[in-house]
């Protein structure tokens, strides 16, 4: 080992050390954004889960019937209805004082008129009406509609089998039942692999350990650039340089130990979500078992930390002062972090911000670590992640050699 | 013995080049003062016998061998201390000397001996654990030093060293540097302090625009220029001799008079006598660097 390397690691390990803001922005701002943000996802990844919006009916019907409908909509369980005294007035007046954004109203003579159809018999069919808070995600009033249309459905088809059954003389249970219908969905992610245990969809904590953790591993743009500033401000290049230290081995000096810083971020997040996401509630992160899986996720880790370090060398060379590569650095990472799918999940964005997502170095490491943590991939399916993390890295590592370069000749 | 010989440099998008046709002898063992004012091309000359720049005009070699090639051979040969605080702030005095000894490739017992020497050499003994950012700005200076001279260059280029700091730390470094040529390191010392270099220098260069504007011993500067006269009259100083000697008005009454030699002043002391004017006092042949300056450059050293 090159005594001048191993002192150039040293040098750039205590100074990072010291460095107690960049090592803040390096390990605590990750920690509380995979708390804060798993929490406040947890929903949205979770299908099924109950949605925090509530519903009340006015059952003006009181036939059993309604009652049975009501019973089929409280077994969805999605929505939670509230207890009502049937006046539809009151129920207005609760959606708007926000007590509950949704109000079914049932209509006198829903249960008779359940099997004819409107105008058959001369009369018209008074329909059920749904108010709704204009507020509520249209994607959740729609959810709710569709969940109604399915109990009546459900309670139709019972109502039929039934009515058919006394018509053929076929003995059946007295009064109204609500059948359990196999017809319950259950969501399989799809996967490379697919054995029982891991046939379950991705958590908040999957989708938020990784993409903080690349927000993270970006950040190394503050100590980098400090330290780099500090020595170009201060003359120590030149001095290294006259004392024959080529560039390249002061990069080479600089390269290491963040990217051991970076790797250390790593399994500090991997904890954080297995062991500390836990204790607030959210569910653990799963990592993958197999060690070809884990050696996967660690290319992919790896292939992050080298563009981010190159990110921060190429910032570092471009600033003039650490100002300036705070500003730099950090607006160009919250930047790569919002359009890159870190602090809005890609999915939920739609397709023109998908496509532009594609552009941040953020979003390849991102889709690396899913197709490791998601989709079990092989090291084929991360090769295009790695390519396009490692093609940035070298981009930038030339660009900020040039720069220097240019800096040192031109010097006057 | 460090030969310069018709060095030029320019910088890429100047419009007049920073070198012009340098040319100095700097012998071995010496300590050779660079005196310049601000812009002169001091730092570009230092920068080139550091290997920061190359010279496209011009040729330098150390003892015959062109640097380039003594530098590739030992890389400790040449050391510059900038006129930066070259180290790193945030780490201690001993982790900055053990750093740049490493950078410099010395490791095990020679770092240690090295290191040791060098802190004995600027006495940071007392403040080895201290980080350098808080030293003072003479503690730092001296800092900067030492680690110049952990690798024991032959050539120690030194750049304003003594800038921002304090007069008793500004002694002590004039006093250490002045010692090195005894360990057998030559010592080339860039300043516009003309105090310093006289008072360390056997050998200096004044360099201006560029160009060098006069070289040698510092006696042979000082009295190679014609003599001149400092005269404060009591009185004013008839035309008529101010003609003859080419005078100046320097202050209130006080002129700087041509003398063809110092054998002359008899006889302007006669002239001054006959003309009524009586002298409050005169000085005669005592150069200092400011005035040969002056003289050369029609300006002033901290310009």
């Amino acid at each position: 080992m090159s005594p001048r390397l191993l002192a150039l690691w040293l040098k750039e390990t205590i100074a990072l050390l010291r460095d107690r803001h960049g090592l803040l922005a390096l390990f605590i701002m990750p920690t509380l954004f995979i708390l804060i943000m798993t929490m406040a996802l947890r929903d949205a990844f979770t299908p099924g889960a109950s949605i925090d919006a509530a519903y009340v009916v006015v059952d003006l019907d009181q036939s059993a019937h309604s009652q049975s409908l009501i019973k089929r909509l409280d077994k969805a369980a999605a929505f939670h209805r509230h207890q009502f005294n049937n006046d539809p007035e009151a129920a207005r007046q609760g959606i708007l004082s926000g007590q509950h954004a949704l109000a079914l109203i049932l209509p006198k003579g829903f249960g008779e008129r359940l099997l004819t159809p409107a105008g058959a018999d001369g009369q018209p069919t008074a329909p059920l009406q749904l108010l709704v808070d204009p507020t509520l995600s249209p994607a959740l009033q729609l959810a709710f509609r569709n969940q109604v249309m399915a109990a009546l459905g459900a309670l139709r088809a019972d109502e039929l089998t039934q009515r058919a059954g006394k018509l053929f003389g076929l003995p059946t249970a007295p009064g109204i039942t609500e059948k359990e219908w196999p017809d319950e969905i259950r969501s399989i992610a799809v996967r490379k692999d697919s054995d029982e245990r891991s046939a379950k969809l991705p958590s908040s904590v999957q989708q938020n350990v990784p993409a903080w953790l690349i927000f993270a591993m970006f950040f190394v743009v503050i100590p980098v650039s400090s330290i780099f500033i500090i020595e170009r401000q201060q003359g120590t290049l030149q001095r290294l340089r006259a004392m024959g230290v080529p560039f390249r081995l002061i990069l080479a000096g600089k390269l290491l130990p963040f990217f051991v810083l970076n790797q250390i971020q790593a399994v500090g997040m991997v904890l954080v979500g297995m062991f500390v996401v836990p204790l607030f509630g959210g569910e653990a992160l799963e990592m993958p078992a197999s060690l070809p899986l884990l050696f996967n996720w660690w290319a992919v880790a790896a292939a992050v930390s080298l563009a981010a370090v190159a990110w921060a060398l190429l910032i570092a060379s471009l600033a003039k002062t650490s100002e300036q590569a705070t500003i730099l650095g950090g607006v160009g990472n919250v930047l790569m972090g919002a359009i890159g799918g870190i602090m809005v999940p890609k999915f939920v964005m739609p397709a023109v911000m998908q496509k532009l997502a594609a552009l941040s170095p953020m979003a390849w490491g991102l889709e690396g670590f899913h197709s490791v943590m998601l989709r079990h991939g092989s090291f084929a399916d991360i090769l295009p992640s790695l390519l396009q993390l490692l093609t940035f890295a070298a981009i930038s590592l030339t660009l900020a050699i040039w720069l220097n370069h240019r800096a040192l000749t031109a010097r006057s | 013995m460090l030969q310069i010989d018709g060095v030029s440099y320019r910088y890429r998008a100047a419009s007049s080049p920073a070198l012009q046709d340098v040319s100095l002898n700097i012998p071995a063992n010496g300590v050779y003062g660079l005196l310049g004012p601000n812009g002169a091309g001091k730092t570009t000359l230092i920068s080139l016998l550091a290997g920061l720049l190359t010279a496209a005009i011009g040729r330098i070699s150390l003892n015959g061998q062109p640097l380039a090639a003594i530098r590739a051979a030992n890389p400790r040969a040449i050391a510059l201390v900038p006129q930066d605080y070259a180290f790193y702030p945030m780490l201690s005095v001993s982790e900055n000397l053990r750093f740049f000894g490493g950078v410099l490739g010395l490791q095990g017992a020679e770092l240690k001996t090295q290191i040791e020497a060098a802190t004995a050499f600027a006495r940071l003994e007392q403040v080895v654990g201290k980080r350098a950012e808080q030293l003072s700005g003479g503690l730092r200076r001296r800092l900067n030093l030492a680690i110049g001279l952990l690798g024991q260059p032959q050539l120690l280029l030194l750049d304003e060293p003594t800038v921002g700091v304090d007069p008793q730390s500004r002694h002590f470094l004039l006093d250490a540097i002045a010692a090195l040529p005894a360990a057998g390191t030559t010592v080339i010392y860039t300043s516009h302090y003309m105090e310093e270099v006289e008072a360390i220098c056997q050998k200096i260069a004044i360099i201006d625009q560029g160009q060098v504007l006069t070289e040698g011993t510092l006696d042979n500067i000082l009295h190679s220029q014609e003599s001149s006269l400092e005269l404060h009259l009591a009185q004013a100083l008839p035309d008529s001799i101010a003609t003859l000697y080419a005078a100046s008005t320097e202050g209130e009454c006080k002129y700087r008079l041509k003398l063809p030699s110092t054998a002359a002043l008899p006889r302007l002391l006669d002239e001054l006598a006959a003309a009524g004017c009586s002298v409050r006092d005169l000085s005669l042949g005592q150069h200092n660097l400011e005035q040969v300056f002056m003289q050369l450059t029609k300006r002033s050293l901290r310009d």
